[in-house]
């Protein structure tokens, strides 16, 4: 009996050394998957997917929006800005949209992870640094992204451990400026760590191209702040807003990075000298349908390589025009607006937007409507009031009567009837000797793109959408299924921020800068240099990268959003066939209000987002929120 | 079957005594007061969108968020659904002369008025149809350091019309001081915004004017309703 007592005893001292302490089995440890470079590498995967990439799957609720239930309506944030409307929404800026915090934290806490490994990894040294200078990328990418939305925020520096107190992983928000400087700081170690190898992966271009964006965004906020004042805690602690002091050395940064891009030439303008606009405006076309075939202008690409839920976007049902459906029952929501075909230069008349002019007496200001009284200019065809506009116009936009996946969609609001009578917006058809004349083009659904509100999928602006939407397969009429990728950097934004950079602060090489400027315009089909200017840089600016959603930011960082948007609306151009001039194929065009459209108020708070949660992360809340 | 019923009902009356302890009272006080110009004794009128906001901080909580009141395009403001307790009130980001935050006590329906001076007064106002046209005529007196932005008159089907909510208007740029002797005049046209406002009706247009100060709100005259 003493003997058995004795064996147990034994027993149960062996007993607790390590039969208990079981791994679990539905997790890798750290070791384990650092150890491995494949193991690395779906790490990195996973945090190139979580970067803020604001893509064809970025909508109001934040990115990645390709799962799940990925049913917003197609509300895009171009719709928040004077690009394009959508043919049923009259939403603006929510205080609830475009937030990334959690998300944010928590890719910067896997990224954390990562740098704390990389130094026990078994892999070549020259392998490491490249692994630091992708990981501080992503960091200044998150931060950026986070800068951007919140101003100063807590900066997580080093991996937090969590040893029974919550209170001691609490950081308080360090100062706007604080938060820039860090990105670029970021930005930094990134470029002097990455090499030039280029593929889906950073490399030292990525870098220095987030560093331009990045330092001009800051160089704005410190120039402009001073034209949307705030005040509360926030401002005075310094967690939102910048001296106008600080700007110069952020335009400098800027101009640093975006010249090392430049002198180093690994990248240039893809087809920079096209032979006639209407080669420009395909060369335009075909950079966004696949930027797999310009190697030489994309610095990084995001890839949609499969359809299915969290692989494809929804770009291509969304936004085609309402003739190519292909079924699919919501197309045609993006409508590109009278202000921003306005925008585009003619080739005659170089460094000027072009208003589209539809009267004798040239007043584009009227948005009165039709009236019988006016001379209208006869166009004969639906387009060719458009002739001579800029090729990127051609390659942004599907105008009414032009050709797309081998259709001639149709965008018409009406007739002007023999009596001088118009039918506009209504379903109506008139016969006239044999002929019979239907206002919007054509008789019935399924053969028209504009201005008939059934489903909502005509344009009601008079425009559709061409600019990253593929031309080469019919639309599948499924969630998910465009597999178009996304050029997140490339070379012209970094031209266009060397040019603002430079034209803004007044230092740095002008020439330089103008000859960055005119060669993008060159590669639009444009002959004649126009002079470095703030307005033409930002003319230049919106038109090259619409829809690129930089405009939005572009608003915020200029602080112009308020000014811009203040009892806002958009307008349309109307175009109707006037049987006053039978026999022949007449067009005129009316410019009015987009039709059941309200007017549209940016609230200056909004330049910042609230920040979430700060009942318990007791952080200090942005101004009037 | 008895016991079954002495467990249901001793269950129900569980319940019902739960609800009891679980709810508390709802809110029974309330705030309300006016915007008044400390010299006119009229109140100030206000912008219902983006205009002067009072924040009521509640004590006792902390962090504590403040509850934002929109002030009434009349200089008017009530909020009735408060709880009882001492609160810090400050208007914030008005078109006057900054106030300073008071903590009061409220309790019951409490009134505080604010007695302001406004950044801008538009004053001997007239406002009449010459021909097709509005004319508005008025003065400007200054009551603080800074340009006067811009002037304008604004019109709407509503009553709250005001320079962020409007469907017609006609503004001038000013960028300099009010000068206490120039009669201002704008001319509205409304055949300009006969697709939004139909001539032939009856109208509301107000006269404003803006301070270069951050942040700083419109200063109004009273609407006038006009057929045009």
């Amino acid at each position: 009996m003493k003997k058995l007592f004795v064996i147990f005893l034994t027993g149960m001292m062996f007993s607790c050394q390590g039969i208990l302490d079981i791994e679990p089995t539905n997790k890798i440890p750290a070791e384990v998957l650092f150890g491995d470079p494949e193991g690395v590498k779906i790490y990195m995967a996973n945090l190139y997917y979580q970067l803020p990439i604001e893509d064809f799957a970025y909508f109001r609720a934040g990115f990645n929006q390709n799962g799940g239930d990925p049913n917003n309506g197609g509300f895009s944030a171009a719709m928040m800005t004077e690009e394009a409307m959508h043919t049923e929404f009259g939403d603006f800026l929510g205080d609830g949209d475009f937030h990334w915090w959690d998300q944010g934290y928590k890719l910067i806490r896997d990224v954390n992870l990562l740098i704390d490994a990389i130094p026990t990894l078994d892999i070549l040294e020259e392998e490491k640094n490249a692994l630091t200078g992708e990981g501080n990328f992503i960091k200044a990418f998150a931060y950026f992204a986070l800068a951007k939305r919140y101003g100063g925020v807590p900066l997580i520096k080093a991996t937090q451990k969590y040893e029974g107190n919550a209170d001691a992983l609490k950081v308080p928000r360090s100062t706007e400026k604080e938060t820039w400087d860090y990105v670029l700081e970021l930005c930094d170690v990134a470029a002097s760590n990455l090499g030039t190898v280029k593929g889906r992966r950073a490399n030292k271009y990525t870098a220095l191209a987030l560093k331009s964006r990045a330092a001009l965004h800051a160089a704005s906020l410190a120039k402009f702040g001073s034209r949307a004042p705030m005040s509360g805690d926030a401002v005075t602690q310094k967690l939102v807003g910048m001296e106008p002091a600080a700007a110069a050395a952020y335009y400098a940064a800027c101009i640093q990075a975006s010249q090392a891009i430049i002198t180093d030439g690994a990248y240039s303008l893809f087809r920079p000298n096209p032979a006639s606009p209407a080669e420009a405006a395909e060369n335009y076309r075909l950079l966004f349908q696949n930027p797999n075939d310009a190697p030489d202008e994309v610095i990084l690409i995001k890839g949609y390589n499969l359809p299915g839920a969290n692989l494809g976007h929804n770009y291509d049902i969304w936004y085609q025009p309402a003739q190519v459906a292909n079924g699919w029952p919501h197309p045609g929501r993006m409508n590109p607006t009278l202000e921003l075909v306005d925008l585009y230069e003619s080739y005659t008349n170089p460094g000027q937007s072009a208003p589209v002019v539809t009267t004798t007496d040239g007043n584009v200001n009227d948005y009165g409507g039709y009236d019988p009284a006016k001379s209208y200019i006869r166009f004969s065809t639906p387009n060719e009031i458009f002739q001579n506009k800029d090729a990127r116009l051609w390659g942004t936009a599907v105008l009414p009567g032009t050709s797309w996946k081998g259709n001639n969609i149709v965008i018409q609001a009406g007739y002007v009837k023999p009596d001088g009578q118009a039918a506009i917006r209504i379903k109506d058809q008139i016969t006239v000797g044999t002929n019979t004349y239907y206002t919007y083009g054509a008789p019935s659904t399924t053969m028209y793109s504009g201005f008939d509100t059934y489903g909502g999928n005509n344009t009601r602006t008079g425009f559709s959408f061409k600019k990253f939407m593929n031309q080469n397969s019919p639309i599948v009429p499924g969630w998910n299924q465009s597999t178009t990728d996304w050029a997140e950097f490339r070379y012209a934004e970094v031209l266009l921020n060397l040019a603002e950079a430079v034209v803004e602060s007044g230092t740095g090489d002008a020439t330089a800068a103008a000859k960055a400027l005119n060669d993008i315009r060159r590669r639009a089909g444009h002959t004649v240099a126009i002079p470095l200017t703030v307005d033409n840089v930002q003319r230049e600016r919106r038109v090259e990268l619409a829809f690129e959603n930089k405009r939005f930011w572009d608003l915020i960082r200029r602080r112009e959003y308020h000014t811009q948007f203040n009892n806002r609306v958009m307008h349309t151009l109307l175009p109707l066939q006037d049987l006053r001039a039978l026999p022949a194929t007449m067009y005129i065009f009316v410019r009015v209000q987009v039709p059941n459209s309200n007017p549209r108020t940016f609230e200056p708070k909004s330049y910042y987002r609230y920040i979430p949660g700060i009942g318990s992360n007791g952080l200090v809340q942005n101004p009037q929120y | 079957m008895k016991t079954l019923r002495y467990i249901l009902l001793a269950g129900v009356m569980t319940l019902a005594a739960a609800c009891e302890k679980d709810n508390f009272d709802g809110p029974t006080a309330g705030l309300s007061g006016r915007i008044i110009d400390a010299d006119t004794k009229l109140l100030v009128e206000q912008d219902i969108i983006r205009g002067t906001t009072i924040e009521i901080t509640e004590h006792g909580y902390d962090p504590v968020k403040p509850q934002v009141l929109v002030v009434k395009t009349d200089g008017t403001y009530e909020n009735s659904l408060l709880f009882e307790n001492t609160y810090s009130v400050k208007p914030m980001r008005g078109n006057f002369v900054d106030v300073p935050s008071q903590d009061i006590q409220i309790k019951g329906k409490t009134v505080l008025d604010f007695s302001v001076t406004p950044y801008l007064r538009v004053q001997d106002l007239r406002v009449e149809k010459v021909g097709n046209l509005v004319v508005a005529t008025f003065k400007l007196q200054q009551n603080v350091a800074g340009n006067v932005v811009k002037i304008g008159i604004y019109a709407d089907k509503d009553q709250r019309v005001g320079e962020p909510m409007r469907l017609g208007q006609k503004e001038q740029d000013i960028n300099a001081p009010a000068d206490p002797n120039t009669t201002y005049r704008l001319e509205y046209n409304p055949d300009e915004f006969k697709t939004q406002m139909p001539l032939g009706k009856e109208y509301w247009f107000r006269v404003g004017a803006l301070i270069s100060i951050g942040e700083a709100k419109f200063n109004y005259a009273a609407p006038i309703k006009l057929a045009i």
